[in-house]
């Protein structure tokens, strides 16, 4: 099965060489033939790689330790579940994951574009993509392969890391990949508009999908890794602005930007230079998340330490800025059209703002998160610039982005009138001022909270407002009641209301995080069977202590009462466990949730005569950053399921 | 739909209200540990941490708290006593201060340029809009039919959001 790997590995990478040359043979003959055979060959990596990453999965499954990635990630106490995703859990596993789904993601293009005939883009299209591959399969083949053997069979393997044994765990990796490589589809779509001078909105037409459904992916792996956090490393938080988590934040910035200016270009047809310049970005950030995580250059929890790799991969990256330059400037007069909006004020004018607050963000997270690097290069001093800087920066610049947020709908396009304006913009405003002097006269105090909670109202309200008059315009033409209505002018206009979703999730998101970071409560104590700690509204009593075998650990689990207004409300198990080839124990997150707040327990102590040492945490609000976060992922799943066209007549 | 509306707002404010205590608590060993790295564990950050070394420095800082020292007075003994590099959050001074005006520059230029990109592009589109005479009278009245269809289709761009 060894031998497989490496040698499905070598094919996958012999056949994208072999799609490069056959697509560049085509193109200087001219000749539509070689061009098949290039996309042919783009199967057969796909075929290939497939084979190597179900080579390493069995690997994984027979607990074949003489492989030297199996023996680090896995054991044979490892639950099969886990010893499946111990696939992505290292540095070479993840980046034959990488490769495999991008050779998938290649395949299923040429799938796609099966009827539809092949034109002067069609050979760059698939040359970037083969060129891409070409790099991963490299690395893999001659440089990092996951299939490499230790030349003896150890008895068992190192283990899975217990705080990697996590559902959240498991699926956050592969969801940012899959956000990642996605990216790299309309990227290479791209290239080939730009290389023949393609000035039309085809290339986002065609891509819209991919680019919505990468921005998808980013977002899942983003809140699972947040909610990862949160359930297992016991701090209490969920984001802490580390270089790697920052990584992965930065494209999600910029995509968003890349998918708003997208529909001014396939609406309007104007900043198609600007929309290039986005998807360029966001694919090289994408490359850089990748070269962070494998440098070593910046100290993070998340990296795979100094892997060798840096240096191909800013080498990868210095190729793809410096050529994605070079045709910009070249298509520069193709793209150019005569740029014109109707007025100042137009939903056009508030996207570009918005793109300029998502880049500042962008910019600012990108900038804090290398400073460290720039000051040692300027001053000799290396400093950190972790959450504290993170949240002094980039408070101010969300809650602008957040204002424009709720803005945006209520300009139309083209042109606003006055009139309209202030017709669109009372409810919201009112509502807004409502939401802040409440929460003044509730005795919140401070300035970001109240600004946050007062901006949410306002884009709530903006929402709100925009689909109730739909709904009652609906209802008034075609005599349906308003519940019949909305459900309908959801899914009719489901682009539309699916993007509005994405903004109704943000503001939840917003909700959370202020109500979680400006007023959480903790306590921390050591209690004896029988003692309570106060915290808040909550009263917890310890009650037991048990010790239990489960799975591949052992278990010392604390039962404590919970108590509110001297009512019991039920009961939560605070762990730590023990797991085989581990050295250091596990503090578990024990949770109660409800829509109000978290109720969050870690036991960090346990002492020999049974007394054990609590740490709680009270997070209001909390849990509508997941509620939030799902509707975002709703909202775009909504906005690209593909609406049937009509037929012209 | 005022009624709605408002029922919507007092809904949202209600439930903040409920859930947020309702003063600030006092300060916490966890909002210091914000400001700060674990001595032990490089770039971890201390509120994150879980090792011996950070459980030394998160005693010092409940040892401090209950000596009434504000944040700013914990941070500092501990830049003092390993360096700044300690501090999650540079000192806003020298080189530092291009940290945390940087992104604002970048927020202000950008800002500056879109204005200046929409202003340019508004005066194309007034000076298109203007209608050149001789054109105008070369041009043929569009039928009504013709007009109704654009302005449909203009309706229905709106409508697509």
């Amino acid at each position: 099965m060894i031998t497989l790997g490496i040698l499905s590995q070598y094919a996958a990478l012999a056949f994208s060489l072999l799609a490069m040359a056959w697509l560049l043979v085509g193109l200087l003959r001219n000749d539509v033939r070689w061009i098949h055979a290039g996309k042919r060959s783009l199967l057969g990596v796909a075929a290939f790689a497939t084979l190597a990453a179900a080579a390493l999965g069995y690997l994984f499954l027979s607990n074949a330790f003489e492989v030297e990635y199996v023996a680090s990630y896995s054991d044979r106490a490892l639950p099969i579940f886990y010893k499946l995703t111990a696939f992505w859990a290292g540095q070479k596993g993840s980046l034959l994951f990488w490769a495999w789904v991008l050779s998938l993601f290649a395949a299923l293009v040429v799938y796609n574009n099966r009827k539809e005939p092949d034109d002067r883009s069609t050979p760059y299209l698939y040359l970037v993509l083969s060129g891409c591959l070409s790099f991963f399969l490299f690395l893999l083949a001659a440089v990092t392969s996951p299939f490499e053997t230790l030349g003896f069979t150890p008895p068992d393997g190192q283990g899975l890391n217990p705080m990697l044994q996590n559902p959240g765990m498991v699926f956050h990796p592969p969801a940012l990949f899959l956000g990642y490589i996605g990216f790299t589809v309309p990227f290479a779509y791209a290239v080939a508009a730009m290389v023949t001078g393609t000035s039309d909105a085809s290339w986002i037409r065609k891509t819209r999908a991919w680019n919505v459904l990468s921005w998808i992916f980013l977002t899942v792996g983003i809140i699972l890794g947040g909610q990862w956090a949160y359930v297992e490393l016991g701090w209490g938080g969920y984001w802490a602005w580390d270089p790697v988590e920052n990584a992965s934040f930065i494209p999600w910035l910029v995509s968003t930007a890349f998918i708003h200016t997208a529909i001014i270009q396939e609406k309007r047809g104007i900043m198609k230079v600007w929309n290039m310049v986005l998807i360029l970005l966001t694919f090289s950030l994408c490359i850089f998340g990748t070269y962070l995580v494998r440098s070593g250059v910046l100290q993070s929890v998340h990296d795979f330490g100094s892997t060798g790799l840096g240096g191909y991969f800013l080498g990868f990256l210095g190729v793809t800025l410096a050529g994605g330059t070079y045709l910009i400037i070249e298509s520069y007069r193709d793209l150019k059209t005569p740029n014109s909006l109707e007025s100042y004020l137009s939903r056009e004018s508030t996207f570009l703002f918005n793109n300029v607050i998502l880049l500042s963000l962008a910019f600012a997270t990108l900038f804090g998160t290398v400073f460290p690097l720039i000051s040692e290069v300027v001053t000799g001093n290396k400093v950190t610039v972790g959450q504290l800087y993170f949240n002094q920066v980039n408070t101010p610049l969300f809650l602008i982005l957040l204002l424009i947020t709720g803005l945006c709908p209520l300009i139309g396009w083209r042109k606003a009138s006055a009139e309209n304006l202030r017709k669109s913009f009372l409810r919201p405003s009112v509502s807004a001022l409502i939401a802040g002097a409440g929460l003044f006269a509730a005795g919140i105090r401070q300035p970001y909270a109240l600004v946050a909670f007062s901006l949410c109202s306002f884009v709530a309200a903006t929402i709100i407002q925009e689909f109730a008059l739909a709904v009652a315009a609906r209802s008034k033409l075609s005599r349906e009641s308003s519940l019949l209505a909305a459900p309908k002018l959801l899914w009719n206009m489901r682009r539309r209301y699916g993007g509005h979703l994405v903004h109704l999730g943000l503001v939840l998101i917003v909700v959370g995080i202020t109500g979680s970071s400006a007023y959480k409560l903790e306590n921390q104590a050591t209690l004896s069977k029988g003692q309570s700690l106060e915290i808040g509204k909550y009263t917890l009593k310890y009650e037991n202590l048990r010790n239990y075998e489960k799975f591949n650990r052992s278990v010392y689990a604390a039962t404590l009462g919970i108590f509110s207004g001297g009512i019991r409300l039920g009961e939560l198990d605070a762990e730590r466990r023990y797991y085989v080839n581990a050295e250091q124990p596990t503090t578990e997150v024990s949770l109660r949730t409800t829509l109000v707040d978290d109720l969050y327990v870690t036991m960090p102590g346990i002492e020999r005569n049974g007394d054990i040492t609590l740490k709680v945490n009270v997070n209001p609000l909390l849990v509508w950053i997941w509620v939030g976060g799902g509707l975002m992922v709703l909202g775009g799943v909504i906005a690209i399921i593909p609406t049937r066209r009509r037929v012209p007549r | 739909m005022k009624r709605a509306h408002f029922l919507v707002s007092a809904v949202m404010l209600l439930g903040v209200v409920f859930a947020i205590p309702r003063a600030a608590a006092a300060l916490t060993d966890t909002e210091v540990a914000e400001g700060l790295l674990c001595y032990a564990c490089p770039g971890e950050p201390l509120n994150v941490d879980r090792c011996g070394g950070g459980d030394q420095m998160r005693a010092a800082i409940k040892q401090m708290i209950s000596e009434g020292k504000s944040k700013g007075e914990i941070l500092q003994y501990f830049a003092d006593k390993y360096g700044e590099g300690i501090l999650t959050a540079p000192p806003k001074r020298g080189f530092n201060l291009v940290a945390y005006l940087g992104p604002f520059l970048g927020l202000l230029v950008g800002a500056l340029v879109a204005t200046l990109v929409v202003r340019r592009w508004s005066l194309t589109g007034r000076r298109s809009a203007i209608p050149d005479q001789e054109a105008v009278a070369s041009q043929a009245p569009l039928d009504e039919a013709t007009k109704k269809r654009i302005e449909e289709e203009l309706s229905q761009l709106d409508k697509e959001g």
